[in-house]
């Protein structure tokens, strides 16, 4: 993210959709905390397992949703899934992408192209960084786990800092 | 009587079997007789299974949701079809339902939603 040209609706709409993903799919909400911008000393946020949506457009970057095992293992208990293997765990961030995905559609409709989801490993997380755009990270606490929302978008001919 | 049969579409195992969980519920008294994860895969299953009912996500790789509803309203031709998508706009749900879907559930969605969306399937 470049300076302030990302729109606080813009991104709210990335969080949004993870926060309906627990609250209706777990029944159980997650709550959002201080948001703050990655740089190189930043803490650790690659978890073990990451969905991604890429966007061009009026933005481009990529917006990725990064989550530790325990947490994934937990939402598997709570919709009552017996599978915990990481095929099961990669689901479940693959979903909370998609789900980005389809409220962005509706949010910024033909203005933004936005990638189908993937499911990403942690190096190829922490190996990503687009040039020209600092992470912008949301911690989202969902029962006693940590996962982090890493938003990496910059308007359409912007200015790298 | 028989149980009505109920075929599950989506590309997430963990959200298949979560419908196939919740259609199992014993107020609906569904029985599930396939899963796909895929359009062609869903339409090979439909014409082994002749399933009552179909859910269906829309965003699926192989054959993609809308042009797997329309190959389904051919194979099954009575068939009740929900689709559940996290494709949230209303021309995304109005162009579902001119392909011949009977209902639109947006995900993310509760259990309960589901169970409701599957008993008005059926009504």
């Amino acid at each position: 993210m470049s300076g302030n040209r990302l729109k606080v609706e813009d991104v709210k709409v990335f969080s949004d959709a993870a926060l309906g993903f627990f609250a209706q799919t777990t029944g159980h909400k997650a709550s959002v905390r201080t948001a703050y911008l990655l740089d190189g000393a930043g803490p650790i946020v690659w978890n073990d397992f990451q969905g991604r949506i890429e966007l061009a457009g009026r933005y481009r970057g990529s917006v990725t949703f990064s989550a530790p095992r325990g947490l994934l293992t937990h939402v598997l208990l709570s919709i009552g899934e017996s599978d915990y293997t990481d095929a099961s765990h990669r689901d479940i961030v693959g979903e909370i992408a998609n789900q980005m995905s389809g409220q962005a559609r509706r949010h910024f409709g033909e203005a933004l192209d936005i990638s189908p989801p993937r499911v990403l490993s942690p190096e190829e997380g922490a190996a990503s960084h687009p040039a020209g755009a600092v992470p912008f990270v949301i911690p989202m606490q969902w029962e006693r786990y940590e996962a982090h929302l890493v938003v990496q978008m910059d308007k359409e001919g912007g200015t790298p800092p | 009587m028989n149980a009505v049969t109920l075929m599950v579409v989506d590309d997430s195992m963990v959200f298949r079997n979560r419908i196939a969980r919740l259609a199992g519920d014993a107020r609906l008294g569904v029985k599930v007789v396939a899963q796909a994860e895929n359009g062609l895969e869903a339409i090979h299953q439909a014409r082994q299974h002749r399933p009552d009912l179909v859910t269906m996500d829309l965003t699926m790789p192989e054959m993609d949701g809308p042009a797997c509803l329309e190959a389904l309203r051919t194979v099954l031709p009575g068939a009740r079809i929900l689709v559940v998508s996290a494709l949230s706009d209303r021309s995304t749900a109005l162009r579902a339902m001119a392909r011949g879907a009977h209902g639109f559930l947006l995900k993310p969605f509760s259990d309960e939603q589901m169970v409701e969306s599957l008993q008005e399937l059926m009504a």
